[in-house]
């Protein structure tokens, strides 16, 4: 399987992509790689920060993979895409051009992880032409001090987070 | 009429207390102003802020609602998973006092919706703490402030 790094504000993770069970949006995540960004948390989904793909990094992809009914484990790594017709009210916190369409990166760092209100949200396998997520990748060392920085987001503000390939 | 001001880094924001609808919860809130804490940003209910309310008298369940709407001001005990990655294990919940500056959003526990004492409105500044606070979950959050007026 293939690996990822990430790293944010000088702490780093490894996760594994699931290459065996989503192959396509693991090569269609492989070959954006390296993303950076500004990350931000979440409001919703409790424990998650978001890296949103901007320019010529944007993925639309279609759904893969077994559907999972919402359920969401700390440490998993999920494509996220919504229409622009599916805007959640004002997004101010977001820059403009993620405000309508998103396209992201969700990393559940902790407990509890999509829990909330998000874990009601009826849009939620509402069709893949207006929300497609899709588990692609796990955390395989997930250390407490990166968690620490995920947490230090909600309260602190954005931090800057790369993604990259691990090359063996 | 019972008024209390609210500030949320440069926003200010009035909202009147329902001291008919929540008589022992009003009552207690009196008792605890002013409030100047961290503002912490919900991460499970959508638009919220709140304030840790550190007092060890129990707030009564009253005036409760699960449909919260914008410029609610509510008081209720959030469940502690939800407020910091780790805790007193013997604490489950922390009483905490907060607002809904936006839509897209409902208070929840960690099955479903969550009854909350409902203790006044914002009947000015919504507005100025809707944008202020998108603003702190970019660039930090500052404090927030409750006092009568």
């Amino acid at each position: 399987m293939r690996k990822l790094h990430f790293e944010l504000s000088g702490a780093s993770a490894i996760a594994e992509m699931h290459d065996d069970v989503v192959p396509k949006t693991c090569d269609a995540v492989w070959d954006i790689l390296p993303v950076e960004g500004m990350s931000i948390h979440a409001n919703w989904a409790s424990r998650e920060i978001m890296l949103h793909l901007a320019g010529e990094k944007i993925l639309r992809l279609p759904p893969e993979g077994p559907p999972r009914h919402g359920a969401i484990a700390p440490g998993d790594i999920v494509y996220f895409w919504r229409s622009p017709q599916m805007s959640q009210g004002k997004q101010l916190a977001y820059s403009s051009e993620f405000q309508r369409e998103l396209s992201e990166f969700a990393i559940f760092y902790g407990e509890p992880s999509g829990g909330g209100l998000n874990a009601q949200d009826p849009t939620r396998g509402a069709g893949a032409d207006l929300e497609v997520t899709t588990l692609f990748a796990t955390f395989i060392d997930l250390p407490s001090e990166f968690t620490d920085r995920c947490e230090e987001i909600r309260h602190n503000g954005l931090k800057k987070l790369i993604v990259k390939r691990l090359e063996t | 009429m019972t008024r209390v001001k609210i500030t949320l880094g440069s926003a200010e924001a009035l909202a009147e207390l329902d001291v008919e609808g929540a008589p022992k919860t009003t009552s207690w809130l009196k008792t605890v102003l002013p409030v100047e804490a961290q503002a912490i940003h919900s991460m499970e209910n959508g638009r919220e802020v709140y304030a840790l309310i550190d007092d060890p008298q129990q707030v009564p369940e009253e005036n409760q609602t699960i449909y919260q709407c914008v410029g609610d001001l509510v008081v209720y005990y959030k469940p502690a998973i939800f407020v910091k990655p780790t805790w007193p294990r013997h604490v489950r919940s922390f009483l905490v006092v907060g607002f809904i500056y936006e839509r897209q959003s409902a208070i929840r526990g960690m099955s479903g919706p969550l009854a909350t004492n409902l203790v006044g409105k914002i009947t000015e500044g919504i507005d100025a703490l809707a944008h202020e606070a998108p603003r702190m979950r970019r660039e930090g959050f500052g404090e927030i402030g409750i006092s009568l007026v």
